[in-house]
C-alpha cells in the first residue's frame, strides 16, 4: 500500500491503539465472510489490518487433514503429542498475530477461528491484554436453522472434503460435525470482556463495553452489512461544458444530455434482462424490486440522472459523493496548472493517490483517514491529521441498501467505492477503469463480487481520448486511464471459498 | 476544428448531432517566470461551431482576468480594515504567498458571466427530451431532501428515573438538527396538563403520589392507560399530518402493553414502530436522577419536602417494579440500552434511519464534561472583509492564539482534553500554542463559498446583487455555485456530532457557519435561525451538557477583532436569542 498522505510516529492511525478482534462462532455462521468483510472496510479505511485465519495457518505448518494425527479433531481426550502439536499450532499462529502488531505496525487483527469455550477465550484474551492490545470479541450466532443450512449448501460442501460426495449426504455429514461442536459450545457472555454478538446474520446485534471510535466505526458498519441479493451499477456523469472546473458547477453539454438518455434506456434493459435471466435459471426474482440512484449534488451528475428523476425513480443527492475539489488548479488546463505549479504537478504524478495540491483534496480525503503532523505547518505538538472520511458514511450506506442501487458519479468517487467493493488496495485506487461511456455493473456474493462492464455510449473517436485532452478534468483524469476506447468485458469474481474449509476442525478445546 | 471536420467527413453525420466540446481554454500564452507581478492571462477561446459567430464578437470583449498571484513576500501597510466595526491594525507584514489565488472561474472574474451567457441552454443541439434550465449565477436555493417516507414511532420502555426523558430529548434534539420533525408525546405531561387543567376549572387538585401509580389502584390504572392510550392516538394522527418521528415516552413496561402498542401501529400500514428500553441498575445513576427529579421541581411534588418527595418517588417506582418486563419479544424491533451504553441490544432495526437512530443512542455518555467553542483567531481575510481561503492570523488573531492557552487552562484545570481543528491553518495556528493533544478534522473546514472564495460581500454583491439578495431569502438551503450550502455542511458535521457525543472535554476551533452549526444542535435552534447565530471572534463558548439541555458560559478575551456578524436583512433582531434551558418541561410547553 502506498504510504498514506500522513501517519502517526507510532505508525498507527487516530491514536486508536492496537485492537484484536477474536471471532466465536460454530462452523457454518458465517465468521470468515464476517472477518473478510471487516477487513475489507478497515483495508479501505487506511487501517493496517489483517485477518489471521487458525486454520489456514494449521494447514501451511502440518499440511491438510491427512498429515495429521487421528486424534487432533476429536473431542475430549487427546494424545500429550497432539495437545503439544495443537499448542504449538495455536503458539505459532498468535505469535503471528503478536508480530503484526509488534513488528510490522499493525492495528487491527482479526483471529479467525472458533474459540468457542469461555477458557480458551479468556487464556487468548488475557495474553494479549498483557500486549497491550484491546481485545473484542466478535460472535456470529445463529439459532435459525435455515440460515446454517444455506450456509453449508452455498460454502461448505463445495470443499475437498466432499468431493464426489452426494450432496444431501454432505450436508447431512456437515450437520453431524456442528452437532459434535455444540456440546462444548459455550456462547459469548462474559460482561468482563467487551463482545460484539451478531444473531441470526444481524436480527440482533449485542454489544457489551465497546468504546473508542475505531470500535464503534465497526460497529456500525456490522450492524449494515446483509447478504441479500442485490445490484450496484456505477456510471460516471455525462459530459459537461466545462470539465475541467469544480467551481464552474457547469451544466451538461449537448452530448451530456444524450448520454443521460441513453444510460437510462440502457440501464433500464439491462434489468429487464437479467431478471428474465434469472426467471429462466428458476430464481424466485423480485419483479418490484427498486431502483434507487444516487448522485452528488454536482449539477453534471445530478442532471446526468435528469431522465431517470422524470420516470419518477427515486433519486438521492449526497453532498459527500462530489468529485474531488482541484483546489488552486481549479479552472486551469494541466498544461497551466504544470506550468503555473511546476512541484506540485511533479508530486502529483508521482503519487496520485496521496497527494495534495494547496486547498485540494487527495483520493485519501474521499476514502483514507489519516493522521500526522502537516509539514506544511510547524506545531510544537504532535499534531494529528484527523481526516474524517468524506465517503464513509456513503459507503455504510451503499452496504445498508437493499434496493439495486445506480450510482451515477464523478470518476474519482466511483473509483474509491468500486475499490472498496473489489477490495483492492488504497494505491491501486485511482487506476481503477472506469470510462465514460462504461455501466459497471457489481454484484456482491459470498466472499467478494461479481462484475462487468458494459459500454452503452461512445465518445466522439480522437476527441475524449486524444493525447491533449482539455477536457477531462485532470483531477479525475490520473494514472490508469486507458488509452483507447476499447472495451473489455471483465469478470472479477473472487467467489471461491477462501482456504479455510475445514476450518471446523481446526479448534476444539481439550 | 480539424479533427471535428474529419469526423463529419468521415461518418456524414451533419454537424449538428455531434457532442461538441464546448469551450477550448487556450494555454499556448505562457506565464513569464521573470515579473512574477504582471500575469499575463489565459483567454478564452470559444470553439464550438454554432456559437462562433456570438463567440467572435465576445472574444473581443473577454478582458483579461487575473488568476491569483505568485508566491512572494510582500508588504501590506494598514489594511482597511471592514466598515463594520473596529480598528485597523498597525502596519505589519504578511506572507501572501500562503493566501490562496483568486479561481480561474470565481465569481470575481469575467469568465464565469461570459460562459453563462453564452449557455443560457446548455440542452441546444441535443436530441434529448426537454432537461431543466441550466442555472447560472453563483448559487440558488435547494430544496429539502425528501423525508415524506420517514414515519417511525418510537416508543419508550423503561422504570422511572432511567433517563427515557433524557434520551428522547437527546433523540429529538438530533432528528430535528437532521431536519426530520420530531415530536415528543409524553404520557406524563399529558397526564399533568389534564390535571392542571381540572384543578383550574374544578379547584379539585388530583394527588398524584405513589398511591396513584400503583397497580392495586385499579381507577388509576384505568386512568393512567388512558392517558397512554390518548396519547398515542394524538401521536398516530401527528405522523399522517406529515411528522417524521413520535417518540412515545411512557414506561410500557409491561409485554401486554407493549402488545396492544403494537397492535394499534399495524393498523397503520406506513408506520414503523421501535421499542426503546432503559434499562439501569447502577445505583449512583438512579440515585442522580431521582434527585434530580426531585428538586427540579416536579408539579406532582409540589409543597412537599425533598425527603417526602424522594419516599414517594421511589415509592413509585417499586409499584412500577413489581410489573416491570424486560423488552425479550423476539418480534418486535427494539433497542436495549443498558447503563447508557455500556451494554446494547440492536433487535430487528432495519431501514435507513432506524440504524443512524440506533447508532447514535449507542454512543451516548453520561460523564459530566464540557465541551469548548472557539472561532479560530482574526485571519488575514477577516480584516480584508473577505470569505473562505486559507489565510494565516493577523496580528491580532496571533495575539488570540497566545492569550489562548492561558483561559483554557486555567478553565478546565487538570482534567483531560483534547483539541479539534480544521484543516485550515488560521485554525491550526490559533491552536499551536495550546498545551493538548489536537486532532485536525477535513470535516470542520469552513463552509465552501464555491465561486465567491476570496471576495468580499461587497464585491459578490455589486456582481450579482440579485443573488445576493436571495441568499439571504433562504440562508439555510442557499448553496453557492461550486460549493455548499448550510445543509450540506451539516450533513458533512454529522459523524463529528456522534464523536462529540463520544467523547469527554473537547475545545472545537472552528470557522463562523462550523460553529453555528454545532452550537445550533446543542441548544436545539430551527434550521432558519441558524445561519444567524452570533459566534464572535475572540470568544470561547462553553457548554456544559445537563440532563434536558447545556448550560452555557462565554469568555471573551480582550483582544479586538473585526466584527464579521451580518444579521438578517430587514430583521428586528441582529441574532436569534438563545437562552439556555436545561429544566426539565413538565406540561410539553417547549417547542
Amino acid at each position: 500500500m502506498a504510504a498514506p498522505l500522513y501517519t502517526t510516529a507510532s505508525g498507527r492511525l487516530w491514536h486508536a491503539g492496537k485492537i484484536l478482534i477474536i471471532t466465536v462462532g460454530l462452523p457454518a455462521r458465517g465468521k470468515t465472510h464476517i472477518s473478510r468483510a471487516l477487513e475489507r472496510y478497515l483495508r479501505w479505511l487506511g487501517v493496517k489490518t489483517q485477518v489471521f485465519s487458525l486454520g489456514d495457518y494449521r494447514r501451511k505448518m502440518l499440511g491438510g487433514a491427512q498429515q495429521l494425527p487421528p486424534d487432533y479433531f476429536t473431542l475430549g481426550e487427546k494424545s500429550p503429542d497432539t495437545e503439544a502439536l495443537r499448542k504449538k499450532v495455536r503458539d505459532g499462529c498468535e505469535q503471528q498475530i503478536l508480530n503484526f502488531f509488534q513488528v510490522k505496525r499493525g492495528q487491527v487483527a482479526i483471529y479467525d477461528a472458533n474459540n468457542g469455550t469461555v477458557e480458551s477465550r479468556q487464556q487468548v484474551g488475557e495474553k494479549f491484554e498483557a500486549n497491550d492490545v484491546h481485545v473484542i470479541f466478535l460472535e456470529s450466532m445463529c439459532d435459525d436453522p435455515d440460515i446454517v443450512d444455506a450456509n453449508i449448501r452455498s460454502v461448505k460442501i463445495s470443499s475437498p472434503d466432499y468431493k464426489s460426495w452426494d450432496p444431501e449426504k454432505a450436508v447431512a455429514d456437515y450437520w453431524r460435525r456442528i452437532k459434535d461442536h455444540e456440546i462444548h459450545y459455550q456462547p459469548v457472555e462474559e460482561t468482563n470482556w467487551p463482545y460484539i454478538r451478531i444473531i441470526n446474520v444481524g436480527e440482533i446485534i449485542k454489544v457489551n463495553h465497546i468504546s473508542g471510535y475505531l470500535q464503534s466505526r465497526i460497529i456500525f458498519f456490522l450492524m449494515n452489512i446483509h447478504n441479500k441479493y442485490r445490484t450496484i451499477y456505477f456510471a460516471r456523469s455525462g459530459q459537461s461544458l466545462v470539465e475541467h472546473s469544480y467551481k464552474a458547477d457547469s451544466d451538461l453539454s449537448p452530448a451530456g444530455w444524450d448520454y443521460a438518455e441513453k444510460l437510462k434506456n440502457f440501464v433500464l434493459e439491462r434489468r429487464k434482462k437479467v431478471m428474465e435471466e434469472r426467471k429462466k435459471l428458476g430464481i424466485v426474482v423480485d419483479e418490484n424490486k427498486k431502483l434507487v440512484v444516487w448522485t452528488s449534488t454536482r449539477r453534471r451528475a445530478y442532471h446526468t440522472a435528469w431522465p431517470f428523476v422524470e420516470l419518477g425513480y427515486r433519486v438521492v443527492e449526497k453532498p459527500q459523493m462530489g468529485e474531488i475539489n482541484p483546489g488552486v488548479w481549479d479552472g486551469l488546463s494541466p498544461d497551466l496548472a504544470q506550468e503555473m505549479y511546476p512541484d506540485e504537478w511533479e508530486r502529483f504524478l508521482k503519487d496520485p493517490y496521496a497527494h495534495r495540491a494547496p486547498r485540494a483534496e487527495s483520493y485519501h480525503d474521499l476514502s483514507g483517514k489519516s493522521c500526522s503532523s502537516n509539514p506544511r505547518h510547524s506545531f510544537s505538538h504532535l499534531m494529528v491529521h484527523f481526516t474524517l472520511v468524506r465517503l464513509e458514511p456513503t459507503l455504510v450506506e451503499l452496504e445498508r441498501e437493499q434496493d439495486d442501487l445506480l450510482i451515477i458519479g464523478h470518476a474519482s468517487v466511483i473509483r474509491c467505492l468500486l475499490a472498496y467493493l473489489i477490495g483492492l488496495p488504497a494505491n491501486e485506487v485511482p487506476a481503477v477503469e472506469i470510462a465514460r461511456g462504461d455501466l459497471v455493473e457489481v454484484v456482491p456474493a459470498s466472499y467478494g463480487v461479481h462484475s462487468q462492464t458494459f459500454q452503452f455510449w461512445r465518445p466522439v473517436e480522437g476527441a475524449a481520448h486524444s493525447h491533449s485532452n482539455f477536457y477531462e478534468n485532470y483531477a479525475e483524469d490520473t494514472a490508469g486511464k486507458r488509452k483507447d476506447a476499447q472495451i473489455e468485458i471483465e469478470v472479477l469474481v473472487n467467489d471461491e471459498l477462501p482456504e479455510d474449509i475445514d476450518e471446523a476442525y481446526t479448534h476444539i478445546d481439550p | 476544428m480539424a479533427e471535428r471536420e474529419q469526423n463529419q467527413a468521415k461518418t456524414g453525420e451533419p454537424l449538428d448531432n455531434q457532442p461538441i466540446p464546448p469551450i477550448e481554454i487556450d494555454a499556448a500564452s505562457p506565464l513569464p517566470h521573470s515579473s512574477p507581478h504582471t500575469l499575463q492571462e489565459p483567454h478564452l477561446r470559444f470553439v464550438d461551431n454554432r456559437l462562433q459567430a456570438e463567440a467572435k464578437e465576445r472574444e473581443s470583449m473577454v478582458k483579461p482576468i487575473p488568476t491569483g498571484g505568485r508566491r512572494a513576500e510582500i508588504e501590506i501597510t494598514a489594511p482597511q480594515p471592514r466598515p463594520l466595526g473596529s480598528t485597523g491594525g498597525p502596519a505589519y507584514k504578511v506572507d501572501i504567498g500562503s493566501l490562496p489565488h483568486t479561481p480561474f472561474f470565481g465569481a470575481k472574474s469575467h469568465v464565469l458571466k461570459e460562459f453563462d451567457d453564452l449557455n443560457l441552454s446548455s440542452h441546444r443541439g441535443s436530441s434529448a427530451p426537454t432537461p431543466p434550465r441550466a442555472v447560472t449565477g453563483i448559487g440558488g436555493k435547494v430544496d429539502k431532501p425528501d423525508y415524506s417516507q420517514a414515519k417511525i414511532v418510537v416508543a419508550m420502555v423503561g422504570l422511572p428515573a432511567r433517563g427515557k426523558s433524557y434520551l428522547s430529548n437527546k433523540l429529538t434534539r438530533y432528528l430535528r438538527w437532521l431536519e426530520y420533525d420530531v415530536k415528543v408525546f409524553n404520557v406524563g405531561q399529558l397526564r399533568r396538563q389534564k390535571a392542571r387543567d381540572k384543578a383550574e376549572s374544578s379547584g379539585v387538585k388530583e394527588d398524584h403520589n405513589a398511591a396513584f401509580f400503583s397497580y392495586s389502584n385499579e381507577d388509576a390504572v384505568k386512568a393512567r392507560e388512558s392517558f397512554a392510550e390518548e396519547s398515542l392516538e394524538m401521536l398516530i394522527k401527528w405522523l399522517k399530518d406529515g411528522g417524521n418521528v413520535a417518540i412515545h415516552d411512557a414506561t410500557n413496561s409491561t409485554q401486554a402493553r407493549r402488545a396492544k402498542i403494537e397492535k394499534r401501529v399495524s393498523k397503520e400500514p406506513s408506520l414503523y414502530l421501535i421499542f426503546l428500553e432503559s434499562l439501569c441498575d447502577d445505583p449512583a445513576v438512579i440515585a442522580s436522577n431521582i434527585a434530580l427529579k426531585v428538586r427540579s421541581g416536579d408539579p406532582d411534588y409540589d409543597g412537599m419536602s425533598r425527603e417526602v418527595a424522594e419516599r414517594d418517588f421511589r415509592k413509585r417506582i417499586e409499584a412500577y417494579e413489581a410489573v416491570y418486563q424486560t423488552v425479550t419479544e423476539p418480534h418486535l424491533s427494539y433497542l436495549k440500552i443498558i447503563n447508557v451504553g455500556q451494554q446494547v441490544t440492536v433487535c430487528r432495526i432495519h431501514g435507513y434511519l432506524q440504524s443512524r437512530i440506533a447508532f447514535y443512542l449507542m454512543n451516548q455518555h453520561l460523564k459530566p464534561r464540557s465541551i469548548f467553542f472557539s472561532r479560530h483567531g482574526e485571519s488575514q481575510f477577516n480584516v480584508e472583509g473577505k470569505i473562505g481561503g486559507d489565510a494565516p492570523l493577523s496580528i491580532r488573531g496571533a495575539a488570540y492564539a497566545a492569550a489562548l492557552p492561558d483561559l483554557i487552562t486555567k478553565n478546565i484545570g487538570d482534567a483531560p482534553l483534547t483539541v479539534w481543528t480544521s484543516t485550515l491553518q488560521r485554525t491550526i495556528q490559533t491552536a499551536a500554542q495550546l498545551p493538548y493533544p489536537k486532532l485536525t478534522w477535513k470535516s470542520l473546514d469552513e463552509l465552501d463559498a464555491g465561486v465567491c472564495d476570496g471576495m468580499t460581500y461587497e464585491e459578490i454583491e455589486e456582481r450579482y446583487p440579485e443573488d445576493f439578495a436571495n441568499r439571504d431569502d433562504d440562508k439555510y438551503n442557499y448553496r453557492y455555485r461550486g460549493g455548499e450550502s448550510y445543509r450540506d455542511v451539516v450533513v458533512r458535521l454529522e459523524p463529528v456530532i456522534v464523536e462529540l457525543e463520544r467523547q469527554e472535554n473537547i475545545l472545537v476551533i472552528g470557522h463562523q457557519a462550523i460553529i453555528r452549526c454545532l452550537y445550533a444542535y446543542f441548544h436545539n435552534l430551527p434550521q432558519d435561525d441558524l445561519p444567524y447565530i452570533k459566534i464572535p471572534l475572540h470568544t470561547v463558548i462553553k457548554l456544559t451538557p445537563k440532563a434536558y439541555g447545556c448550560d452555557e458560559e462565554r469568555y471573551a478575551l480582550p483582544i479586538q477583532a473585526v466584527d464579521t456578524h451580518r444579521p438578517k436583512p430587514g430583521s428586528k433582531v441582529e441574532s436569534p436569542v438563545v437562552i439556555p434551558n436545561t429544566a426539565r418541561d413538565y406540561y410539553g410547553e417547549k417547542a
